[in-house]
């Protein structure tokens, strides 16, 4: 199979990692560097990205985007307390994306994202000598649907397939849990640039499985850097004072502050000079590392674990080369955390590590993440009714009853949330699903079951089923914080990379590989012996549904071909259930007989 | 296929705990997505909806109050917890007008220990009773009781679940809305 890299898209820093004979490691750019800052400088011939970009910031702020992963999935809401200390031009059209205009286009966070991952690519590329077509990319834990399904946006756009999302602190996990191979309980302690995780694991023979997770997708190494600011500007007015120079100048002297006792922040283009000691520093970001106890705390108890109960402690993330954090984190568990992979590597490397497990290298290991935050759907009032509770195993599903409130309704809403509190107005709206089409029938008559399934990926998909008719309803789903699926496809069209008839060219290639695979699948679930178990009605479908596909096919048409797949999957969803159900039960029956041990 | 079927167990209600994490994990090794990555399309989301159905039948067995409220489930039953049942309305009449005491910030830190006290007691009270309640539905279903008297006693078990569910409540009521007095 093609090669699968890892790839850690960070708020500062992004890296691409794969296995090669069973040993993960970095890839770096061609300036050497392992670590590409996630900054794009834009010009007038394009945009550039890494350590060349980051060159740029503070000549040319308005043009030098940085920390974008802060606002994938997000609106303007959600980051106007960020604004004011940021060089960037927001676009008036950016009430649930957030648009950035540059050189008079506007940018979304996955397209500015893509050319992040562009660059990871085409490193891999050039150092692998093949295509890299397929990737599973790192996102923080507490990241939301909408976040996720932003970052695979961004993969699409960068002309990667994302096989899987993963959590940071549990692909760092799996970094370390490589060579040690224990049995226990670890809770990786994950304080980057922009985002604070915090999960606890327990491993067993190979299966790392997440107990609880928590944290704050809006906490990191940026917040101490304005922390920073505010206390260099001592009440200036931001708008007057150089940013994106104090910015760099305080970043330099974070980092300094954490081998040495003090230092001076020095801004040449304001004649400033100041120093600062590492006490005055710790009571500058006391407030903001005191932020990261509380869902440690949260994780621990939804783990049903107290601290002592935690056998190792693992650090990740560039901010826990604070002095201070390390202090924190050390008196919180009561032990010495680990800190030997590099804090800013080993996340990549858990990714390859996952990768290489996809790609069939791996067999004893297996991750078993959970959904950071609980699932629900607005009931009457105003009020969230949890469906998936947050910490649950994904993939996770749940099953929920809807029907009609009069004669003949054709239409059912159903609004999505996603959040831990009880009023709908203090959840994360995540999307509004209508159902469509509902046979014609008194209020109250239809009894459309809905089911809500979030993947490994930690994303959501609804699929409902109409009980008396047995049909699959058609669902038109409205992100609320997200691209649909016709703009991020217009993106991939817009984007530097590919020409108009390129890109109708690979989706109706992809549309006939999936087709061939489809119908190969019918065939085989033809063949079994389960298809006899068949209602009349539901053979005759697979039967139709398969020549349409068959004929569709012939056509250029990749959207039709997308339908007669989804029409045919449809019609063979309850034979595959079934002959999934039997191959189960054989699987049970066996086991009785033989009682295994280890497989 | 219910939750029971999925770990291969009868509808009972003692769970061996290890012995489930044990199936729970051969299973996944067997059926998670992670391993059907090359698998065709199809393939891939039986795969994804089997995981979850997994999943969420561990989820819903190791925990031995979801356990009962599942049984009682796939026989018809439906809990409602918002109501106070009819059985526990004068035991929890002085109770809930603490909370109010409580929560208004007018109670002292003794009146609310004290407090805490009273509902931790009922808790265990019913998960006790819930629990003897459980192991009975075990004996009767090894002893091949009638349909009947196991819905019968399906019924009682409904009833304690109900009690015990509306206790559990109040308690995170009480342990996210306490402030004492000034």
């Amino acid at each position: 199979m093609a090669k699968i890299v890892g790839i850690d898209l960070g708020t500062t820093n992004s890296l691409v990692a794969i296995v090669e004979s069973g040993e993960p490691r970095v890839i770096p750019g061609p300036d050497g560097s392992k670590l590409v800052p996630s900054v794009i400088y834009f010009d007038e011939s394009g945009p550039v990205v890494g350590n060349s970009a980051k060159k740029k910031m503070v000549e040319k702020p308005k043009n030098t985007i940085f920390s974008i992963k802060r606002f994938m999935g997000k609106g303007i809401e959600d980051v106007k307390d960020d604004l004011p200390l940021l060089p960037f031009e927001v676009s008036a059209q950016s009430e649930h994306i957030i648009h950035l205009k540059i050189f008079n286009r506007d940018y979304t966070p996955p397209e500015l994202s893509a050319f992040i991952l562009r660059e990871l690519k085409r490193n891999a590329e050039a150092m692998l000598g093949e295509e890299i077509k397929n990737a599973v990319v790192t996102v923080p834990a507490y990241f939301n649907d909408a976040q996720r399904q932003a970052t695979k946006d961004a993969g699409r756009i960068a002309g990667l397939d994302v096989l899987r999302i993963v959590n940071e602190p549990t692909a760092a996990s799996l970094a370390y849990g490589l060579d040690k191979k224990k049995q226990g309980t670890i809770a990786v302690y994950d304080f980057g640039g922009g985002t604070f995780d915090i999960s606890i694991l327990k491993l067993s023979d190979g299966i790392f499985e997440v107990l609880a997770t928590a944290g704050d997708t809006h906490l990191g190494g940026d917040d101490i850097d304005e922390q920073l600011i505010r206390f260099v500007l001592a009440g200036r007015d931001p708008a007057q004072a150089n940013i994106p120079a104090i910015r760099k100048a305080v970043n330099e002297a974070k980092e300094q502050l954490s081998a040495s006792d003090k230092t001076d922040i020095v801004v040449e283009s304001l004649q400033y000079k100041r120093g600062i000691t590492r006490p005055e520093f710790n009571a500058l970001i006391e407030p903001i590392i005191e932020r990261t106890l509380k869902p440690c705390r949260q994780a621990l108890q939804d783990a049903g674990l107290r601290p002592d109960q935690i056998d190792e402690v693992v650090l990740v993330g560039g901010s826990t080369r604070i002095p201070l954090v390390r202090a924190r984190v050390q008196e919180l568990f009561g032990r010495v955390p680990h800190t030997e992979l590099n804090p800013d590597e080993v996340v990549a490397l858990g990714a390859a590590v996952q990768a290489d497990i996809l790609a069939g290298g791996k067999r004893d290991m297996l991750l078993l993440d959970v959904t950071p935050l609980s699932l629900g759907i607005e009931t009457m009032g105003g009020v969230m009714s949890k469906i998936i509770p947050r910490n649950s195993t994904i993939p996770a599903s749940a099953t929920e009853m809807f029907t009609t409130f009069i004669d003949g309704q054709r239409n059912v809403k159903i609004h999505v949330l996603q959040g831990e509190r009880e009023l709908v107005k203090d959840c994360r709206s995540l999307a509004e699903f209508d159902l469509k089409d509902i046979p014609p029938m008194g209020a109250g008559m239809a009894r459309i079951e809905v089911k809500f399934l979030i993947d490994a990926d930690g994303i959501l998909s609804v699929s409902a089923q109409e009980q008396r008719t047995g049909k699959y309803q058609s669902i038109e789903v409205r992100p609320t914080y997200g691209l649909t699926d016709e703009q991020v496809e217009h993106m991939i069209l817009e984007s530097f990379e590919y020409a108009e008839a390129d890109i109708e060219a690979r989706l109706l290639i992809e549309a006939r590989n999936e087709a061939e695979t489809v119908l190969n699948a019918t065939a085989k679930g033809i063949a079994d012996e389960q298809y006899g178990n068949l209602p009349d009605d539901e053979r005759a479908e697979i039967a139709a549904a398969n020549k349409n596909l068959r004929e569709v096919m012939k056509t250029n048409n990749h959207q039709s071909i997308r339908e007669a797949i989804e029409r045919l999957s449809n019609a063979t969803m309850h034979l595959a259930e079934l002959i999934m159900n039997a191959a189960i039960g054989k699987a049970l029956k066996d086991k009785r007989v033989k009682e295994i041990d280890n497989e | 296929m219910d939750y029971f079927e999925v770990f291969g167990l009868p509808r009972m209600l003692g769970i061996d705990l290890a012995a489930l994490e044990k199936t729970f994990h051969q299973l996944s090794r067997k059926y998670h997505p992670d391993y059907f990555t090359t698998a065709p399309a199809a393939e891939k989301t039986q795969a994804v909806r089997m995981t979850a159905l997994l999943n969420d039948a561990y989820r819903t067995l190791r925990h031995p109050v979801h356990r009962v409220e599942y049984l009682l489930s796939l026989y018809g039953f439906k809990s409602d917890s918002s109501k106070v049942p009819q059985s526990l309305l004068m035991e929890v009449f002085e109770i809930n007008e603490q909370l109010e005491e409580v929560k208004a910030g007018r109670a002292s830190v003794e009146e609310i220990d004290s407090l805490r006290a009273q509902i931790q007691q009922k808790r265990q009270r019913f998960d006790k009773e819930l629990q003897q309640a459980s192991l009975s539905w075990d004996d009767l279903v090894n002893s091949g009781a009638t349909e009947a008297r196991l819905k019968a006693h399906l019924a009682g078990l409904a009833e304690i679940l109900a009690e015990s569910s509306y206790i559990r409540n109040l308690e995170r009521e009480f342990e996210t809305g306490s402030q004492p007095r000034a």
